[in-house]
Protein backbone atom coordinates (compact mmCIF):
# COMPACT_ATOMS: atom_id res chain seq x y z
CA UNK A 1 0.00 0.00 0.00
CA UNK A 2 2.53 2.57 0.81
CA UNK A 3 6.19 1.82 0.65
CA UNK A 4 8.92 4.21 1.93
CA UNK A 5 12.66 3.88 0.70
CA UNK A 6 15.50 6.27 2.42
CA UNK A 7 13.03 9.39 2.02
CA UNK A 8 14.45 12.67 3.05
CA UNK A 9 12.44 16.02 3.26
CA UNK A 10 12.84 19.59 4.05
CA UNK A 11 11.56 22.85 3.82
CA UNK A 12 13.22 25.19 1.44
CA UNK A 13 16.81 25.37 2.68
CA UNK A 14 16.18 24.67 6.34
CA UNK A 15 17.41 21.48 7.92
CA UNK A 16 16.05 17.92 7.02
CA UNK A 17 12.38 17.33 9.21
CA UNK A 18 12.99 13.97 7.97
CA UNK A 19 15.77 11.70 7.43
CA UNK A 20 16.03 7.92 5.98
CA UNK A 21 12.46 7.50 6.56
CA UNK A 22 11.79 3.55 5.96
CA UNK A 23 8.38 1.54 6.19
CA UNK A 24 5.74 -0.39 4.47
CA UNK A 25 2.13 -0.31 5.52
CA UNK A 26 0.16 -3.41 4.11
CA UNK A 27 -3.23 -2.95 2.65
CA UNK A 28 -5.85 -3.14 5.47
CA UNK A 29 -3.47 -1.95 8.36
CA UNK A 30 -4.50 0.45 11.26
CA UNK A 31 -1.38 2.48 12.33
CA UNK A 32 -0.46 5.28 14.96
CA UNK A 33 1.75 8.02 14.15
CA UNK A 34 3.32 9.44 17.11
CA UNK A 35 6.33 11.74 18.52
CA UNK A 36 6.91 14.63 20.21
CA UNK A 37 5.28 17.76 18.85
CA UNK A 38 7.60 18.96 16.31
CA UNK A 39 8.64 15.66 15.50
CA UNK A 40 7.44 15.34 11.82
CA UNK A 41 4.62 13.85 11.84
CA UNK A 42 2.52 16.22 10.02
CA UNK A 43 5.21 16.77 7.18
CA UNK A 44 5.19 12.45 7.56
CA UNK A 45 1.13 12.61 6.36
CA UNK A 46 1.99 15.41 3.78
CA UNK A 47 4.47 13.71 1.97
CA UNK A 48 1.73 10.40 2.23
CA UNK A 49 -1.11 12.13 1.11
CA UNK A 50 1.01 13.99 -2.08
CA UNK A 51 0.85 17.54 -0.77
CA UNK A 52 4.84 17.56 -0.99
CA UNK A 53 7.62 15.76 -2.96
CA UNK A 54 10.27 14.08 -1.04
CA UNK A 55 13.70 15.71 -1.41
CA UNK A 56 15.53 12.70 -1.45
CA UNK A 57 14.49 8.99 -1.38
CA UNK A 58 11.29 6.61 -3.35
CA UNK A 59 7.58 6.49 -2.24
CA UNK A 60 5.64 4.73 -3.56
CA UNK A 61 1.64 4.79 -3.11
CA UNK A 62 -0.35 1.85 -4.64
CA UNK A 63 2.12 0.30 -5.56
CA UNK A 64 3.32 2.79 -8.39
CA UNK A 65 6.23 5.09 -8.01
CA UNK A 66 5.04 8.49 -6.93
CA UNK A 67 8.09 10.22 -8.82
CA UNK A 68 7.88 9.66 -11.91
CA UNK A 69 3.84 9.88 -12.26
CA UNK A 70 1.91 12.14 -14.17
CA UNK A 71 -0.87 14.56 -13.00
CA UNK A 72 -3.79 12.74 -13.61
CA UNK A 73 -2.46 9.59 -12.35
CA UNK A 74 -1.16 11.45 -9.33
CA UNK A 75 -5.13 13.08 -8.82
CA UNK A 76 -6.65 9.60 -9.47
CA UNK A 77 -4.49 8.29 -6.33
CA UNK A 78 -5.31 11.46 -4.07
CA UNK A 79 -8.88 10.66 -4.92
CA UNK A 80 -8.65 8.05 -2.95
CA UNK A 81 -6.81 9.25 0.04
CA UNK A 82 -9.05 10.64 2.64
CA UNK A 83 -7.21 13.27 4.75
CA UNK A 84 -8.02 14.96 7.96
CA UNK A 85 -6.06 17.49 8.06
CA UNK A 86 -4.84 18.93 11.31
CA UNK A 87 -6.19 22.91 11.18
CA UNK A 88 -9.25 21.00 9.21
CA UNK A 89 -8.82 22.95 5.94
CA UNK A 90 -12.73 23.51 6.23
CA UNK A 91 -13.60 25.58 2.98
CA UNK A 92 -15.13 28.70 4.24
CA UNK A 93 -17.76 29.68 2.35
CA UNK A 94 -19.00 26.24 1.63
CA UNK A 95 -21.88 24.98 4.67
CA UNK A 96 -20.98 21.46 6.42
CA UNK A 97 -23.30 19.84 4.27
CA UNK A 98 -21.17 21.40 0.84
CA UNK A 99 -17.86 20.64 2.55
CA UNK A 100 -18.66 16.96 3.24
CA UNK A 101 -19.88 16.35 -0.01
CA UNK A 102 -16.90 17.62 -1.95
CA UNK A 103 -14.99 14.68 -2.19
CA UNK A 104 -18.11 13.02 -4.06
CA UNK A 105 -18.19 15.85 -5.94
CA UNK A 106 -15.45 15.57 -7.19
CA UNK A 107 -15.51 11.80 -8.17
CA UNK A 108 -18.58 12.87 -9.96
CA UNK A 109 -21.05 11.10 -8.07
CA UNK A 110 -25.21 11.91 -8.86
CA UNK A 111 -26.33 14.72 -6.66
CA UNK A 112 -28.99 11.69 -5.12
CA UNK A 113 -26.38 9.71 -3.88
CA UNK A 114 -24.36 12.88 -2.26
CA UNK A 115 -26.98 13.82 -0.45
CA UNK A 116 -28.36 10.97 0.81
CA UNK A 117 -24.82 9.99 1.83
CA UNK A 118 -24.09 13.17 3.38
CA UNK A 119 -27.11 13.65 5.25
CA UNK A 120 -26.49 10.27 6.97
CA UNK A 121 -23.12 10.77 8.26
CA UNK A 122 -23.60 14.37 9.03
CA UNK A 123 -26.95 13.07 11.12
CA UNK A 124 -24.19 9.82 12.73
CA UNK A 125 -21.66 12.18 13.78
CA UNK A 126 -23.92 14.22 15.90
CA UNK A 127 -24.53 17.61 13.11
CA UNK A 128 -27.75 17.13 12.05
CA UNK A 129 -28.85 20.03 12.95
CA UNK A 130 -25.76 21.94 11.33
CA UNK A 131 -25.91 21.02 8.06
CA UNK A 132 -26.45 24.49 6.49
CA UNK A 133 -23.98 25.85 9.02
CA UNK A 134 -20.74 27.73 7.40
CA UNK A 135 -17.89 26.50 9.64
CA UNK A 136 -16.68 29.71 11.16
CA UNK A 137 -20.43 29.30 12.90
CA UNK A 138 -19.30 25.80 14.24
CA UNK A 139 -17.20 25.09 17.60
CA UNK A 140 -13.83 23.75 17.10
CA UNK A 141 -14.92 20.18 17.94
CA UNK A 142 -18.05 20.43 15.51
CA UNK A 143 -15.14 21.70 12.62
CA UNK A 144 -13.23 18.90 13.48
CA UNK A 145 -16.09 16.18 13.15
CA UNK A 146 -17.06 17.84 10.01
CA UNK A 147 -13.55 17.44 8.76
CA UNK A 148 -13.50 13.85 9.70
CA UNK A 149 -16.71 13.32 7.68
CA UNK A 150 -15.53 14.84 4.68
CA UNK A 151 -12.01 12.59 5.20
CA UNK A 152 -14.24 9.15 5.55
CA UNK A 153 -17.46 10.06 3.04
CA UNK A 154 -15.76 8.63 -0.48
CA UNK A 155 -14.90 5.47 1.57
CA UNK A 156 -11.40 5.85 0.77
CA UNK A 157 -8.62 3.27 0.55
CA UNK A 158 -6.40 5.22 2.69
CA UNK A 159 -7.45 7.64 5.45
CA UNK A 160 -4.78 9.53 6.70
CA UNK A 161 -5.74 11.16 10.17
CA UNK A 162 -3.51 14.48 12.05
CA UNK A 163 -4.37 14.64 15.43
CA UNK A 164 -8.07 13.63 14.53
CA UNK A 165 -9.48 13.60 18.01
CA UNK A 166 -7.45 16.31 19.99
CA UNK A 167 -10.25 19.08 20.18
CA UNK A 168 -13.17 16.52 20.75
CA UNK A 169 -14.37 15.15 24.48
CA UNK A 170 -13.65 11.81 25.76
CA UNK A 171 -17.40 10.32 24.67
CA UNK A 172 -17.34 11.77 20.90
CA UNK A 173 -13.80 11.18 20.39
CA UNK A 174 -14.22 7.35 21.37
CA UNK A 175 -16.98 7.11 18.52
CA UNK A 176 -14.95 8.60 15.58
CA UNK A 177 -12.35 5.91 16.98
CA UNK A 178 -15.19 3.50 16.29
CA UNK A 179 -15.70 4.71 13.19
CA UNK A 180 -12.42 4.76 11.71
CA UNK A 181 -12.49 0.92 13.14
CA UNK A 182 -15.19 0.04 10.98
CA UNK A 183 -13.62 1.23 8.04
CA UNK A 184 -10.48 -0.61 9.05
CA UNK A 185 -12.76 -3.64 9.12
CA UNK A 186 -14.10 -2.66 5.69
CA UNK A 187 -10.78 -2.80 4.54
CA UNK A 188 -9.57 1.13 4.44
CA UNK A 189 -5.69 1.11 5.67
CA UNK A 190 -5.61 3.61 8.57
CA UNK A 191 -2.77 5.84 9.68
CA UNK A 192 -3.77 7.87 12.55
CA UNK A 193 -1.20 11.17 13.59
CA UNK A 194 -1.55 11.84 17.49
CA UNK A 195 0.84 12.36 20.31
CA UNK A 196 -1.91 11.09 23.15
CA UNK A 197 -0.76 7.89 24.88
CA UNK A 198 -4.40 7.95 26.84
CA UNK A 199 -5.68 7.40 22.67
CA UNK A 200 -3.10 5.00 21.89
CA UNK A 201 -3.75 3.05 24.96
CA UNK A 202 -7.26 2.40 24.75
CA UNK A 203 -6.19 0.54 21.23
CA UNK A 204 -3.72 -2.15 20.48
CA UNK A 205 -2.70 -0.52 16.96
CA UNK A 206 0.96 -0.76 16.28
CA UNK A 207 2.92 2.42 16.08
CA UNK A 208 5.49 4.07 14.40
CA UNK A 209 7.63 6.68 16.37
CA UNK A 210 8.84 9.37 14.82
CA UNK A 211 12.10 10.74 16.64
CA UNK A 212 15.59 12.54 15.08
CA UNK A 213 14.11 12.50 11.56
CA UNK A 214 13.77 8.92 11.96
CA UNK A 215 10.93 6.21 12.44
CA UNK A 216 10.46 2.90 14.12
CA UNK A 217 7.46 0.91 14.20
CA UNK A 218 6.97 -0.72 17.66
CA UNK A 219 4.03 -3.19 17.91
CA UNK A 220 2.37 -3.39 21.73
CA UNK A 221 3.12 -7.14 23.03
CA UNK A 222 -0.91 -7.92 22.90
CA UNK A 223 -1.08 -6.64 19.34
CA UNK A 224 2.02 -9.14 18.41
CA UNK A 225 0.23 -12.21 20.42
CA UNK A 226 -3.03 -11.74 18.55
CA UNK A 227 -1.08 -11.81 14.98
CA UNK A 228 0.73 -14.79 16.17
CA UNK A 229 -2.33 -16.35 17.46
CA UNK A 230 -4.26 -15.61 14.04
CA UNK A 231 -0.98 -17.03 12.26
CA UNK A 232 -1.45 -20.70 14.23
CA UNK B 1 -29.64 31.48 -21.35
CA UNK B 2 -28.35 28.42 -19.49
CA UNK B 3 -25.70 29.98 -18.62
CA UNK B 4 -27.69 32.72 -16.28
CA UNK B 5 -29.64 29.61 -14.42
CA UNK B 6 -30.47 31.17 -10.92
CA UNK B 7 -29.13 28.08 -9.09
CA UNK B 8 -26.01 28.46 -11.61
CA UNK B 9 -24.24 30.64 -9.38
CA UNK B 10 -25.32 29.02 -5.83
CA UNK B 11 -22.41 27.95 -3.86
CA UNK B 12 -21.79 24.11 -4.04
CA UNK B 13 -25.18 23.48 -5.57
CA UNK B 14 -24.45 21.27 -8.36
CA UNK B 15 -26.65 21.23 -11.55
CA UNK B 16 -24.80 19.24 -13.85
CA UNK B 17 -21.48 20.52 -14.35
CA UNK B 18 -22.02 23.77 -13.28
CA UNK B 19 -21.43 24.81 -10.02
CA UNK B 20 -18.52 27.04 -8.13
CA UNK B 21 -16.60 25.45 -5.24
CA UNK B 22 -15.10 28.39 -4.98
CA UNK B 23 -16.49 31.66 -4.07
CA UNK B 24 -15.61 33.59 -7.38
CA UNK B 25 -18.78 35.95 -8.05
CA UNK B 26 -18.47 37.45 -4.62
CA UNK B 27 -14.91 38.62 -5.61
CA UNK B 28 -14.09 42.12 -5.60
CA UNK B 29 -13.54 43.96 -8.86
CA UNK B 30 -16.21 41.47 -10.52
CA UNK B 31 -18.17 44.72 -11.60
CA UNK B 32 -14.79 46.62 -12.86
CA UNK B 33 -13.96 43.66 -15.50
CA UNK B 34 -17.56 43.23 -17.03
CA UNK B 35 -17.16 47.10 -17.57
CA UNK B 36 -13.49 46.45 -19.16
CA UNK B 37 -15.13 43.40 -21.58
CA UNK B 38 -17.90 46.01 -22.12
CA UNK B 39 -15.94 48.69 -23.34
CA UNK B 40 -13.87 46.85 -24.90
CA UNK B 41 -16.30 45.55 -26.96
CA UNK B 42 -17.36 48.70 -27.70
CA UNK B 43 -14.24 49.79 -29.21
CA UNK B 44 -13.93 46.64 -31.10
CA UNK B 45 -17.07 47.16 -32.90
CA UNK B 46 -16.53 50.70 -33.78
CA UNK B 47 -12.91 50.10 -34.57
CA UNK B 48 -14.16 47.14 -36.63
CA UNK B 49 -17.20 49.07 -38.24
CA UNK B 50 -14.36 52.41 -39.21
CA UNK B 51 -12.18 49.45 -41.14
CA UNK B 52 -15.37 48.42 -42.99
CA UNK B 53 -16.55 51.70 -43.85
CA UNK B 54 -12.88 52.67 -44.86
CA UNK B 55 -12.47 49.60 -47.29
CA UNK B 56 -16.34 50.20 -49.21
CA UNK B 57 -15.01 53.94 -49.00
CA UNK B 58 -11.97 52.60 -51.38
CA UNK B 59 -13.84 50.13 -53.44
CA UNK B 60 -16.15 52.55 -54.17
CA UNK B 61 -13.98 55.46 -55.18
CA UNK B 62 -11.85 52.54 -57.34
CA UNK B 63 -14.43 51.16 -59.00
CA UNK B 64 -16.01 54.17 -59.94
CA UNK B 65 -12.55 55.77 -61.51
CA UNK B 66 -11.01 52.49 -63.09
CA UNK B 67 -12.03 52.42 -66.37
CA UNK B 68 -12.05 56.16 -66.64
CA UNK B 69 -9.67 58.79 -67.54
CA UNK B 70 -9.10 62.12 -68.75
CA UNK B 71 -7.66 63.54 -72.34
CA UNK B 72 -6.25 67.25 -71.70
CA UNK B 73 -5.91 69.71 -74.57
CA UNK B 74 -2.91 72.10 -72.89
CA UNK B 75 -3.42 75.69 -73.17
CA UNK B 76 0.06 76.48 -74.81
CA UNK B 77 1.15 74.41 -78.07
CA UNK B 78 4.31 72.82 -78.02
CA UNK B 79 6.28 75.34 -79.26
CA UNK B 80 4.87 77.74 -76.12
CA UNK B 81 2.41 79.94 -78.19
CA UNK B 82 -1.07 80.05 -76.52
CA UNK B 83 -3.96 78.46 -78.33
CA UNK B 84 -7.03 80.47 -79.12
CA UNK B 85 -10.45 79.10 -77.76
CA UNK B 86 -11.34 78.06 -81.68
CA UNK B 87 -8.04 75.78 -82.12
CA UNK B 88 -8.62 74.02 -79.00
CA UNK B 89 -12.67 73.53 -79.56
CA UNK B 90 -11.36 71.80 -82.96
CA UNK B 91 -8.68 70.05 -81.60
CA UNK B 92 -11.50 68.57 -78.94
CA UNK B 93 -13.76 68.05 -82.15
CA UNK B 94 -11.44 66.13 -83.90
CA UNK B 95 -10.27 64.01 -81.24
CA UNK B 96 -13.54 63.05 -80.46
CA UNK B 97 -14.33 62.15 -83.54
CA UNK B 98 -11.24 59.84 -83.76
CA UNK B 99 -12.12 57.94 -80.29
CA UNK B 100 -15.57 57.90 -81.18
CA UNK B 101 -15.21 55.74 -84.22
CA UNK B 102 -13.45 53.13 -81.64
CA UNK B 103 -14.90 49.84 -80.70
CA UNK B 104 -12.89 50.04 -77.23
CA UNK B 105 -14.60 53.28 -75.92
CA UNK B 106 -18.10 53.56 -74.02
CA UNK B 107 -18.43 56.99 -73.54
CA UNK B 108 -16.86 60.13 -75.00
CA UNK B 109 -17.79 63.69 -73.95
CA UNK B 110 -15.87 66.53 -73.93
CA UNK B 111 -15.85 69.70 -71.37
CA UNK B 112 -17.61 73.03 -72.44
CA UNK B 113 -15.95 75.84 -71.61
CA UNK B 114 -18.03 76.86 -68.82
CA UNK B 115 -18.17 72.87 -67.21
CA UNK B 116 -14.53 74.16 -67.01
CA UNK B 117 -14.38 77.26 -65.93
CA UNK B 118 -17.19 75.51 -63.05
CA UNK B 119 -14.41 73.11 -62.20
CA UNK B 120 -11.70 75.86 -61.66
CA UNK B 121 -13.88 78.36 -60.01
CA UNK B 122 -13.18 77.20 -56.51
CA UNK B 123 -9.57 78.20 -56.93
CA UNK B 124 -9.57 81.19 -59.16
CA UNK B 125 -12.65 82.66 -57.84
CA UNK B 126 -16.19 83.14 -59.46
CA UNK B 127 -14.63 86.10 -61.25
CA UNK B 128 -12.69 83.42 -63.75
CA UNK B 129 -15.86 84.30 -65.73
CA UNK B 130 -15.34 87.76 -65.90
CA UNK B 131 -11.58 86.84 -67.71
CA UNK B 132 -12.62 85.86 -71.14
CA UNK B 133 -9.46 85.35 -72.90
CA UNK B 134 -7.68 83.66 -69.97
CA UNK B 135 -6.31 80.63 -71.61
CA UNK B 136 -8.18 77.61 -70.55
CA UNK B 137 -7.14 73.33 -71.41
CA UNK B 138 -9.95 71.78 -73.52
CA UNK B 139 -10.93 68.00 -71.01
CA UNK B 140 -12.10 65.03 -72.78
CA UNK B 141 -13.92 62.95 -70.09
CA UNK B 142 -13.60 58.99 -71.86
CA UNK B 143 -14.60 56.05 -70.75
CA UNK B 144 -13.54 52.64 -71.80
CA UNK B 145 -15.57 49.06 -71.77
CA UNK B 146 -12.36 47.71 -70.47
CA UNK B 147 -8.94 49.78 -69.65
CA UNK B 148 -5.71 48.31 -70.67
CA UNK B 149 -2.30 49.14 -71.34
CA UNK B 150 -2.05 48.11 -74.88
CA UNK B 151 -5.43 50.59 -75.72
CA UNK B 152 -3.90 53.62 -74.07
CA UNK B 153 -0.56 53.23 -76.19
CA UNK B 154 -2.57 52.92 -79.07
CA UNK B 155 -4.24 55.36 -78.28
CA UNK B 156 -1.37 58.46 -77.43
CA UNK B 157 -0.38 56.90 -80.68
CA UNK B 158 -3.89 58.09 -82.69
CA UNK B 159 -4.03 61.43 -80.67
CA UNK B 160 -0.08 62.27 -81.64
CA UNK B 161 -1.13 63.18 -84.80
CA UNK B 162 -3.90 65.54 -84.05
CA UNK B 163 -1.25 67.44 -81.97
CA UNK B 164 1.86 66.52 -80.14
CA UNK B 165 1.59 67.34 -76.93
CA UNK B 166 -1.70 66.42 -75.95
CA UNK B 167 -2.07 64.47 -72.16
CA UNK B 168 -3.73 61.26 -71.10
CA UNK B 169 -4.30 61.69 -67.16
CA UNK B 170 -5.42 58.34 -65.77
CA UNK B 171 -5.98 59.51 -62.70
CA UNK B 172 -3.55 56.85 -61.53
CA UNK B 173 -1.44 58.71 -58.58
CA UNK B 174 -4.33 60.22 -56.92
CA UNK B 175 -6.28 57.19 -57.00
CA UNK B 176 -2.52 55.51 -55.56
CA UNK B 177 -2.62 58.15 -52.65
CA UNK B 178 -6.35 57.55 -51.50
CA UNK B 179 -5.72 53.92 -51.64
CA UNK B 180 -2.90 53.97 -49.50
CA UNK B 181 -4.09 56.13 -47.16
CA UNK B 182 -6.70 54.04 -46.21
CA UNK B 183 -5.37 51.00 -46.98
CA UNK B 184 -3.19 52.31 -44.05
CA UNK B 185 -5.80 53.55 -41.74
CA UNK B 186 -7.29 50.33 -42.63
CA UNK B 187 -4.59 48.99 -40.90
CA UNK B 188 -4.19 51.13 -38.09
CA UNK B 189 -7.94 49.89 -37.25
CA UNK B 190 -7.03 46.29 -37.78
CA UNK B 191 -4.10 46.81 -35.66
CA UNK B 192 -5.97 48.90 -32.74
CA UNK B 193 -8.94 46.16 -33.04
CA UNK B 194 -5.74 43.45 -31.76
CA UNK B 195 -4.89 45.72 -29.18
CA UNK B 196 -7.76 45.59 -27.95
CA UNK B 197 -8.01 41.96 -27.96
CA UNK B 198 -4.43 41.95 -26.27
CA UNK B 199 -5.26 44.08 -23.93
CA UNK B 200 -8.48 42.30 -22.64
CA UNK B 201 -6.34 39.21 -22.51
CA UNK B 202 -3.77 40.27 -20.03
CA UNK B 203 -6.62 42.23 -18.23
CA UNK B 204 -8.39 38.73 -17.56
CA UNK B 205 -5.37 37.01 -16.98
CA UNK B 206 -4.57 39.48 -14.58
CA UNK B 207 -7.80 38.81 -12.51
CA UNK B 208 -7.71 35.77 -12.84
CA UNK B 209 -5.08 35.48 -11.31
CA UNK B 210 -5.71 37.39 -8.30
CA UNK B 211 -8.57 35.07 -7.73
CA UNK B 212 -6.39 32.34 -7.43
CA UNK B 213 -4.24 34.04 -5.31
CA UNK B 214 -7.43 35.31 -3.45
CA UNK B 215 -8.67 31.51 -3.35
CA UNK B 216 -4.97 30.11 -3.30
CA UNK B 217 -5.88 27.75 -0.25
CA UNK B 218 -8.73 27.02 -1.27
CA UNK B 219 -7.75 25.75 -4.53
CA UNK B 220 -4.70 23.55 -3.24
CA UNK B 221 -7.29 21.88 -0.77
CA UNK B 222 -9.16 20.64 -4.12
CA UNK B 223 -6.14 20.21 -5.82
CA UNK B 224 -4.96 17.93 -2.47
CA UNK B 225 -8.48 15.93 -2.49
CA UNK B 226 -7.77 14.54 -5.88
CA UNK B 227 -9.88 17.53 -8.03
CA UNK B 228 -8.67 17.30 -11.72
CA UNK B 229 -6.82 20.51 -13.25
CA UNK B 230 -10.03 20.75 -15.50
CA UNK B 231 -12.51 20.19 -12.65
CA UNK B 232 -10.63 23.68 -11.41
CA UNK B 233 -10.15 25.18 -14.06
CA UNK B 234 -13.54 24.96 -15.41
CA UNK B 235 -14.80 26.94 -12.54
CA UNK B 236 -12.11 30.03 -13.00
CA UNK B 237 -13.67 29.51 -17.20
CA UNK B 238 -17.06 29.39 -16.68
CA UNK B 239 -16.57 32.40 -14.29
CA UNK B 240 -14.81 34.62 -16.72
CA UNK B 241 -17.42 33.16 -18.92
CA UNK B 242 -20.66 34.96 -17.27
CA UNK B 243 -18.83 37.87 -17.10
CA UNK B 244 -17.77 38.09 -20.55
CA UNK B 245 -21.04 36.98 -21.42
CA UNK B 246 -22.26 40.52 -19.70
CA UNK B 247 -19.92 42.49 -20.63
CA UNK B 248 -19.56 41.52 -24.51
CA UNK B 249 -23.88 41.88 -24.64
CA UNK B 250 -23.48 45.32 -22.84
CA UNK B 251 -20.71 46.27 -25.21
CA UNK B 252 -21.63 45.08 -28.45
CA UNK B 253 -25.09 46.87 -27.92
CA UNK B 254 -23.54 50.14 -27.02
CA UNK B 255 -21.28 49.49 -30.08
CA UNK B 256 -24.27 49.18 -32.57
CA UNK B 257 -26.08 51.79 -30.59
CA UNK B 258 -23.07 54.02 -31.32
CA UNK B 259 -22.98 52.97 -35.36
CA UNK B 260 -26.31 54.05 -35.34
CA UNK B 261 -26.41 57.41 -33.55
CA UNK B 262 -23.31 58.27 -35.86
CA UNK B 263 -25.32 57.40 -38.88
CA UNK B 264 -28.16 59.85 -37.82
CA UNK B 265 -26.45 62.83 -36.95
CA UNK B 266 -23.62 62.71 -39.26
CA UNK B 267 -25.75 61.22 -42.05
CA UNK B 268 -25.47 64.16 -44.37
CA UNK B 269 -21.61 64.42 -44.29
CA UNK B 270 -21.49 60.65 -44.11
CA UNK B 271 -23.70 60.39 -46.93
CA UNK B 272 -21.38 62.70 -48.91
CA UNK B 273 -18.44 60.78 -47.92
CA UNK B 274 -18.97 57.22 -48.10
CA UNK B 275 -21.48 57.35 -51.27
CA UNK B 276 -23.46 53.76 -50.90
CA UNK B 277 -21.57 52.59 -47.79
CA UNK B 278 -23.81 50.15 -46.25
CA UNK B 279 -23.17 46.88 -44.00
CA UNK B 280 -22.81 43.54 -45.88
CA UNK B 281 -23.94 40.28 -44.29
CA UNK B 282 -20.06 39.98 -44.01
CA UNK B 283 -19.62 43.06 -42.20
CA UNK B 284 -22.90 42.11 -40.02
CA UNK B 285 -21.15 38.24 -39.04
CA UNK B 286 -17.41 39.46 -38.77
CA UNK B 287 -19.19 42.22 -36.06
CA UNK B 288 -21.30 39.67 -33.93
CA UNK B 289 -18.45 37.28 -33.66
CA UNK B 290 -16.57 40.39 -32.01
CA UNK B 291 -18.58 39.79 -28.83
CA UNK B 292 -18.32 35.93 -29.04
CA UNK B 293 -14.73 36.70 -29.61
CA UNK B 294 -14.63 38.38 -26.09
CA UNK B 295 -16.31 35.58 -24.67
CA UNK B 296 -13.96 32.74 -25.80
CA UNK B 297 -10.90 35.19 -25.32
CA UNK B 298 -12.20 35.28 -21.68
CA UNK B 299 -12.99 31.52 -21.52
CA UNK B 300 -9.61 30.66 -22.81
CA UNK B 301 -7.62 33.18 -20.92
CA UNK B 302 -8.67 32.52 -17.78
CA UNK B 303 -8.43 28.36 -18.53
CA UNK B 304 -4.80 28.43 -19.38
CA UNK B 305 -4.20 31.14 -16.76
CA UNK B 306 -5.32 28.50 -14.31
CA UNK B 307 -3.69 25.65 -15.60
CA UNK B 308 -0.30 27.98 -15.65
CA UNK B 309 -0.72 28.37 -11.73
CA UNK B 310 -1.64 24.83 -11.21
CA UNK B 311 0.85 23.51 -12.82
CA UNK B 312 2.68 24.46 -10.02
CA UNK B 313 1.78 22.51 -7.33
CA UNK B 314 3.02 19.25 -6.65
N1 LIG C 1 5.62 24.76 6.08
C1 LIG C 1 6.74 24.65 6.82
N2 LIG C 1 7.81 25.41 6.50
C2 LIG C 1 8.96 25.30 7.21
N3 LIG C 1 9.12 24.50 8.25
C3 LIG C 1 8.08 23.72 8.62
C4 LIG C 1 6.83 23.78 7.92
N4 LIG C 1 5.98 22.89 8.50
C5 LIG C 1 6.68 22.33 9.52
N5 LIG C 1 7.92 22.82 9.60
C6 LIG C 1 8.95 22.43 10.56
O1 LIG C 1 9.12 21.04 10.43
C7 LIG C 1 9.26 20.45 11.69
C8 LIG C 1 8.23 19.35 11.87
O2 LIG C 1 6.95 19.92 11.92
P1 LIG C 1 5.63 19.05 11.87
O3 LIG C 1 5.74 18.12 10.73
O4 LIG C 1 4.46 19.97 11.86
O5 LIG C 1 5.70 18.25 13.23
P2 LIG C 1 4.53 17.61 14.10
O6 LIG C 1 3.33 17.51 13.24
O7 LIG C 1 5.06 16.32 14.54
O8 LIG C 1 4.29 18.55 15.24
C9 LIG C 1 9.13 21.56 12.73
O9 LIG C 1 10.42 21.92 13.14
C10 LIG C 1 8.50 22.67 11.97
O10 LIG C 1 8.98 23.92 12.44
MG1 LIG D 1 1.44 18.21 13.43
Amino acid sequence: MIKFEHVGMRYGVGPEVLSDINFILEPGSFHFLTGPSGAGKTSLMNLMFLGRKPTRGLISMFDQNINDLERAKLARIRRRIGVVFQEFRLLPHLSAFDNVALPLRILGRPEREIRNNVNELLEWVGLGDYMKSLPLTLSGGQQQRVAIARAVIGRPKLLLADEPTGNLDDEIGLRLMNLFDQLNRMGTTIVIATHSQHLMDKFEHPRMVLGDGTLKINAPKNWIQKKIKGVF
Amino acid sequence: MAFFLPGDKKLGVATGRRRYDLPLNKSAGTGFLVLLIALMTFLGVMALAGSFALGSMAHHWSSGLENKLTIEIPADDATGTIRTREDIEKLSESVTERLSAQNFIRDIHALSQTEIQELIAPWLGEDAENIPDMPLPGLIAVEFITINDHLIEKMRADLANIAPNIVIDRHESWLADILRLTGALQFATLLTTLMIGATTIIAIAGAVKSRIAIHRKDVELLHLMGASDRYISRQFQRHALILALQGAAAGAAAGLLGLLAISLFAGDTAAALLPEFQLNMIHIFTLAALPAAACFIAAATAKFTVLRELALMP
